[in-house]
């Protein structure tokens, strides 16, 4: 069983405990699964190596470089990490448990072989020294690092003292073992950095003097970490040729001294996520003298916050510790971390603009995309979470490096401005240029050693005068420009009293992935799904360069010039002009007035239909004026009136007799023409009881005309010898409710008076107590009705239709069929019928001679003029076939 | 009083007369050519017709079937009485709303209640009154029982018959519009339907020519008994004012 | 809207056809019709309120023909009012019937006797085909069989084609088609009971 030291009181505890058992602080990292989008990271619960090659085709192209360039590396450094083996290598000994878990990048290591393919980064390459060597084939184990970018063996500490007192964040930064051969590249090139800085730390900058000189005197030992003294080391060979001014300085303070984390003033850091150790672990004594001031004044206050404010204790645990510790800064710390921003910011901004923008990774460019370089030094994940206003909208932990353009050339070109710090982190100084690594043998690199403020201010680069320093309301200034993630740091009120995080269940599991907890530096996992929507493209260029999907815009979508101004008026060339004019002339041609061909037809159809007419209008004038009888009456009795010449024998005397009217006035002539005869021969013979009902609104009104005209003779009157039920609406409805129940259909005649206690229906009740139906109609449609909506009711009483002759033909199925009694069709039924009515003459005979002469004429009309039809048509057509 | 009622009747008739000669020439004026008269009198006829069935369903059912009963059925205690009279009343409402656009929709429930009726009526009608009697009439041809009992001929009834069945039999496939595509693209009815469906034409064709004859022949007798109307007329005005 | 409507129609639809054919349903059949038939004529009314707001319409607007229309406005509003003054069998109601409507309607008819023989004779003209022909020569045929001679009947077509045609040979065609129009009709009639046709509208 291992013994831990707790950070914190120094306490021995076991492995496997995870708070200290004296002071309660915490033992082992917060992390959480790597796997398991559905699981949320729980305080305490150590991360497990997880599978996420599959993931790897999400992560930015930076960082599956970086992964690339680390692998690669791990082969091509081993000098390197065994030179810069400073820091105890016994730290990682007792931590190799806890140091794989779950950081921002767990468990990518275990990415497939494929992944070795990658491309690495210049920057990393650079860094690595080649980028062209093939990577290590040695096997990498899941065990989480941090950044990913070494083996877990990468973290090993030469020095036991170390390892128990140094943060975990830091011990994650201690050179490499020598024997170490699958380290990373990362590690050796934070160390490089270390390295580098250690002259930067003798030139102290005087605008930083007043954070410093609040930090204790720095102690350079080697247990600083690689990447700080590599920042120093870079800091202090561009310094050099560089001017003094606000920004040209900050590097400098950047390299060893994190001035934004040193003027904390007890707030405790974590910087790596896996590190679990309360930032008191880190301020501990045992941090040697090259402990940098800014870890030497790190706040006594252990706290693992996430730096939301709305959540000062349900700290996500992916956030990396050292950010999230800074929740537990004291609001009375203000001051000091106002400084504590500038310096970092401007820090960060010398350093970005030293580094050619495709060696720079994108969530480091992004700090410095602001042409103010103290609003926008602060990477966009660490500022998103304070609600300062006017942040770049940049994919958050990338930090909105759109607009910000750094290029190589630049950079070269002006070693000055490179400089010039826009922000970047002192921990992300290590993304400087490869040349300044590569320069920079592994042997020369000395103990970090933090640069006092005398120091400093013996700094050649002291002669320019600083700034910010001479401005003393520049202190207000920063504050406004500090970086949004100090801010809520600040604002949270749980900061104030830091404590140690003992009760696991008070923290709220997160809702996102865990991977993608891992891979965020902070809480800026929303970001991330920007890189998987569909817009895949892969940025190559400028500060978003390695990532997809972050720019919506098309590629040259955005004008690069003024648009060009085109005329208004039509140019047109004279192959289009004369075309046009042909189109022109089509139009015409057809929206001209066309002589119609078949103006000649009409004008013969006029004289053909003035021809029948004449002839038509002659022989009916001639006849009825002349009222001839010259045509014989027809002689042959039709089939369907055989039966109705002795209808008059079937019927007793004064038997009730219906009589349904349906035709309209226009067949009125015909109609009465043809039932006079029949309706004359019975109530002459029988006197019938009549009793009519209508189904269509004229037809009470004509049979009144009818019973007034060719039946007067007879006097019936109204309501004694017949009665008149006048309109029955609805159709076939109401004759069907007239054949199922007369009574409730019709109950009131015509006059609206009670029908059915009057004579003429005198014991009648029902359809089939009538002696006989007659229907008078002009319609087959009616007549179907009729005979279709009675068939059943009306009992074996004679059925007699008088209609029209152009409802004879569809009338004549029912004949046959023994529905119908007897069919008088049109007039020539009732010239046939009026010669059987004892010789009375009637209507159909008087029209009997017209009426021959015309169908006479229709017949020649027809038969001549079909013929000369026919011939000319065929002669029409044969025409048309000709002239095709 | 006779002689009153004649000198009335004699100016109604001559007014009739009048009016029907006049509306009689400005219809045949159609012959010669459209023209205003033509319009005028189609235009006033369609009104004056529209007035007068107006009328009658003001008189024939609206009073008697509607109005007539309300006050007896609203005094009335029996219930059902109140919901014959009252139900029309309702349906009434709702069909008067069509006049509305707005609330056309509610008159749908009256018009629901039509069609269900109507289709009712005609689904019955059709099946007792037209299918089975003409299937039943088309087989009779062929009954020699039948055609003993009537004291005819079988031979000559069996080959009536035969034409008849044919003639309905054929029709019936001519309205037989399914069809298959050809290789060519065109729609063809199959083979033997194609030819069943050309003798159907014929029947078809000569049916359509007896209803052509037919209306002719009522069109023809119309003519006539405008012609005859006016010479009546004609006669009235001699008779009437000593011409 | 719709769901009620169709309720309604096949409700009402299914009890008058079960009156058909039972017994126990008729007095609910008689009910329903007599219903219907006094619907059936406010629909009518509806149909004539059409008309006028159609024709109103064309008045307001001034369109071409309007004055027309305001012809057939002042013969319906004229002929309502005195309608609804007096009844159609008053002898004016029956001096509009048969001075005006009558005698137009008839003499419409007549022209459609110059129509129909210009029609005949132009038919070939333009439709040379098994059943113009067929279509002509039965036309023709009734007509000479319809017509007599001073002494008599035409021969052999009067007494002896043109039953034997109008008796047998159009019989066939019309069975043919009444059977067709009844089943047409019977499917129309079901699809409505089946509330697949809902022709009465409804939202």
């Amino acid at each position: 069983m291992e013994i831990i030291k707790c950070p914190s009181c120094g306490e021995n505890n076991t492995s496997d405990m995870e708070f200290c058992q004296n002071c309660q602080a915490r033992l082992q990292p917060l992390t959480g699964p790597l796997k398991g989008e559905d699981k949320a990271i729980k305080p305490g619960q150590i991360p497990t190596n997880k599978s996420t090659a599959e993931l790897e085709p999400l992560l930015p192209k930076w960082l599956k470089d970086a992964r690339d360039s680390a692998r690669t590396g791990e082969e091509e450094k081993p000098a390197q990490t065994s030179s810069a083996n400073q820091m105890p290598a016994q730290q990682a000994a007792p931590k190799k448990p806890s140091a794989p878990a779950g950081d921002f990048l767990s468990g990518l290591q275990a990415q497939s072989g494929d992944d070795e393919d990658d491309e690495v980064p210049d920057w990393l390459a650079s860094i690595t020294g080649d980028t062209s060597k093939p990577k290590s084939a040695a096997e990498e184990t899941t065990d989480t690092r941090w950044v990913e970018m070494g083996n877990r063996n990468d973290y090993a500490q030469e020095d036991a003292a170390a390892d128990a007192d140094t943060p975990s964040w830091l011990a994650g930064l201690q050179p490499l073992e020598p024997h170490t051969e699958e380290k990373d590249e990362l590690t050796d090139w934070f160390r490089t950095a270390a390295e580098e800085q250690k002259p930067s730390y003798q030139d102290p900058a005087p605008i930083f003097e007043s954070p410093v000189e609040q930090m204790p005197p720095a102690k350079p030992v080697d247990d600083t970490p690689d990447w700080l003294r590599q920042m120093a080391a870079d800091a202090e060979a561009k310094l050099e040729p560089v001017q003094a001014d606000v920004y040209q300085d900050a590097p400098e303070f950047s390299l060893d001294a994190p001035d934004w984390l040193s003027n904390l003033g007890g707030a405790a850091m974590e910087s790596k996520p896996e590190s679990a150790q309360p930032v008191k672990q880190q301020e501990s004594t045992e941090f040697p003298l090259e402990t940098p001031d800014w870890l030497s004044s790190l706040g006594s206050v252990e706290i693992e916050s996430k730096p939301e404010p709305a959540q000062p204790v349900e700290i996500p645990l992916e956030t990396p510790d050292w950010l999230s510790s800074l929740g537990g800064a004291e609001a009375a710390q203000m001051s000091e971390e106002e400084s504590v921003v500038f310096a970092e910011s401007s820090l960060a901004g010398s350093e970005a603009e030293e580094i050619p923008s495709f060696d720079i990774p994108d969530w480091m460019k992004s700090s410095a995309d602001d042409a103010k370089p103290l609003q926008d030094t602060t990477p966009r994940w660490l500022r998103e979470e304070s609600n300062l206003a006017g942040e770049p909208e940049v994919p958050a932990w990338l930090s909105g490096t759109g607009s910000f353009e750094l290029s190589s050339e630049k950079a070269e070109e002006t070693p000055a401005q490179s400089e010039d710090s826009e922000g970047i982190p002192a921990w992300l100084k290590a993304a400087e240029p490869h040349h300044f690594i590569e320069e920079t043998p592994a042997a020369e690199v000395g103990p970090l050693q933090t640069p006092s403020a005398e120091e400093e201010r013996s700094r050649p680069f002291n002669a320019e005068p600083p700034a910010f320093e001479a401005d003393p309301t520049a202190t207000e200034d920063l504050f406004t420009e500090m970086p949004s993630w100090l801010s809520d740091a600040m604002e949270q009120p749980s900061s104030s009293t830091p404590t140690a995080i003992t009760n696991t269940d008070a923290l709220s599991p997160s809702e996102l992935p865990s991977w993608v907890q891992a891979m965020r530096p902070v809480d800026a996992s929303a970001s991330q799904p920007a890189s998987l929507s569909s817009d895949q493209t892969l940025e190559s260029r400028g500060a978003l360069a390695g990532l997809q999907g972050v720019l919506p815009a098309v590629p040259g979508y955005m004008p690069t010039s003024k648009p060009k101004a085109y005329s208004i008026k039509l140019t047109a060339s004279d192959e289009q002009l004369a075309h046009a004019e042909i189109l022109e002339q089509i139009l015409a041609a057809e929206t001209a007035p066309v002589p119609l061909e078949v103006f000649s037809n009409l004008r013969a159809s006029r004289s053909l239909r003035w021809l029948i007419s004449a002839l038509l209008l002659i022989g009916t004038i001639l006849t009825v004026s002349l009222r001839t009888q010259i045509f014989a009456s027809p002689s042959g009795v039709p089939n369907e009136m055989r039966n109705l010449l002795f209808i008059s024998q079937s019927i007793p005397d004064n038997a009730p007799i219906l009589v349904a009217m349906d035709y309209e006035p226009s067949r009125a002539g015909e109609m009465q023409a043809a039932a006079a005869p029949l309706l004359d021969n019975l109530m002459l013979l029988r006197a019938p009881r009549l009793t009519f009902i209508a189904t269509n609104e004229t037809g009470a009104i004509l049979a009144e005309r009818l019973m007034a005209g060719p039946l007067a003779v007879h006097n019936y009157t109204d309501r004694v010898s017949y009665l008149n039920l006048g309109y029955l609406p609805g159709g076939q409805l109401g004759i069907r409710a007239f054949a199922q129940s007369p009574t409730l259909a019709a109950p009131l005649d015509i006059s609206l008076q009670p029908a059915w206690e009057t004579p003429p229906l005198e014991g009648v009740i029902a359809l089939n107590q009538f002696a006989a139906m007659i229907l008078i109609t002009d319609n087959a449609e009616a007549a179907r009705i009729w005979i279709e909506q009675t068939q059943e009711l009306r009992g074996t009483m004679p059925f007699i239709i008088i209609s029209s002759a152009q409802a004879a033909p569809m009338i004549q199925p029912y004949y046959n069929s023994a529905q119908v009694t007897g069919i008088i069709p049109g007039l020539q039924g009732g010239a046939v019928f009026e010669q059987y009515n004892a010789s009375r003459p009637g209507t159909a005979r008087s029209y009997w001679d017209a009426y021959s002469l015309g169908m006479l004429l229709a017949v020649v009309l027809v038969f001549g003029g079909g013929l000369w039809s026919l011939i000319s048509g065929m002669r029409e057509r044969a025409n048309a076939g000709e002239g095709k | 009083m006779q002689g009153k009622v004649n000198k009335m009747n004699i100016p109604l008739d001559l007014l009739s007369g009048v009016l029907s000669f006049l509306f009689t020439i400005l219809i045949l004026s159609y012959l010669i050519g459209d023209n205003p008269l033509f319009r005028i009198a189609t235009y006033l006829f369609v009104g004056i017709a529209s007035g007068y069935v107006a009328t009658v369903i003001w008189w024939q059912v609206l009073v008697p079937r509607l109005m007539t009963p309300l006050l007896p059925a609203l005094n009335s205690d029996s219930l059902a009485l109140k919901i014959f009279v009252l139900v029309p009343w309702l349906g009434m409402a709702f069909i008067l709303m069509k006049i509305s656009p707005r609330l056309s929709g509610i008159a749908s429930l009256t018009m629901a209640f039509l069609v269900g009726a109507g289709a009712a009526v005609i689904i019955a009608g059709a099946v007792t009154g037209t299918l089975i009697p003409q299937f039943e009439a088309t087989i009779n041809f062929f009954d020699r029982d039948l055609a003993a009992a009537r004291n005819i001929d079988f031979l000559e009834v069996a080959g009536n018959g035969a034409i008849i069945l044919a003639g309905a039999v054929t029709s019936l496939v001519y309205f037989h519009f399914g069809a298959r595509p050809q290789a060519d693209g065109s729609m063809r009815r199959f083979g033997l339907i194609e030819i069943i469906a050309w003798v159907g034409r014929i029947f078809i064709g000569i049916t359509l020519g007896a209803i052509f004859a037919g209306v002719y022949a009522a069109a023809l007798t119309a003519l006539i008994e405008r012609i005859s109307s006016i010479f009546d007329f004609i006669t009235l005005l001699r008779t009437t004012f000593g011409l | 809207m719709r769901i009620i409507t169709a309720v309604i129609a096949i409700a009402t639809g299914t009890l008058i056809l079960l009156g058909y054919f039972f017994e126990a349903f008729t007095d609910i059949q008689t009910l329903l019709l007599n219903w219907a038939v006094i619907l059936a004529g406010v629909a009518a009314i509806v149909g004539i309120f059409n008309l006028i707001a159609v024709h109103a319409d064309k008045i307001r607007r001034a369109e071409k023909g309007s004055v027309y229309s305001a012809l057939l406005l002042i013969g319906l509003v004229g002929t309502l009012l005195v309608g609804m003054l007096l009844t159609p069998r008053h002898p004016v109601m029956q001096l509009l019937l048969n001075g005006i409507i009558l005698p137009v309607e008839a003499a419409l008819m007549a022209l459609l006797a110059v129509s129909l023989l210009y029609a005949a004779i132009r038919l070939l003209r333009r439709r040379t085909d098994v059943m113009g022909i067929v279509f002509l020569l039965t036309a023709i045929i009734l007509f000479l069989g319809s017509a007599t001679l001073p002494f008599g009947d035409m021969p052999l077509f009067g007494t002896l084609i043109h039953p034997w045609v109008t008796q047998i040979w159009a019989l066939g065609g019309a069975r043919g088609i009444l059977i067709g129009v009844a089943l047409g009709t019977l499917t129309t009639g079901l699809r409505v009971l089946f509330g697949v046709d809902r022709p009465y509208g409804g939202n």
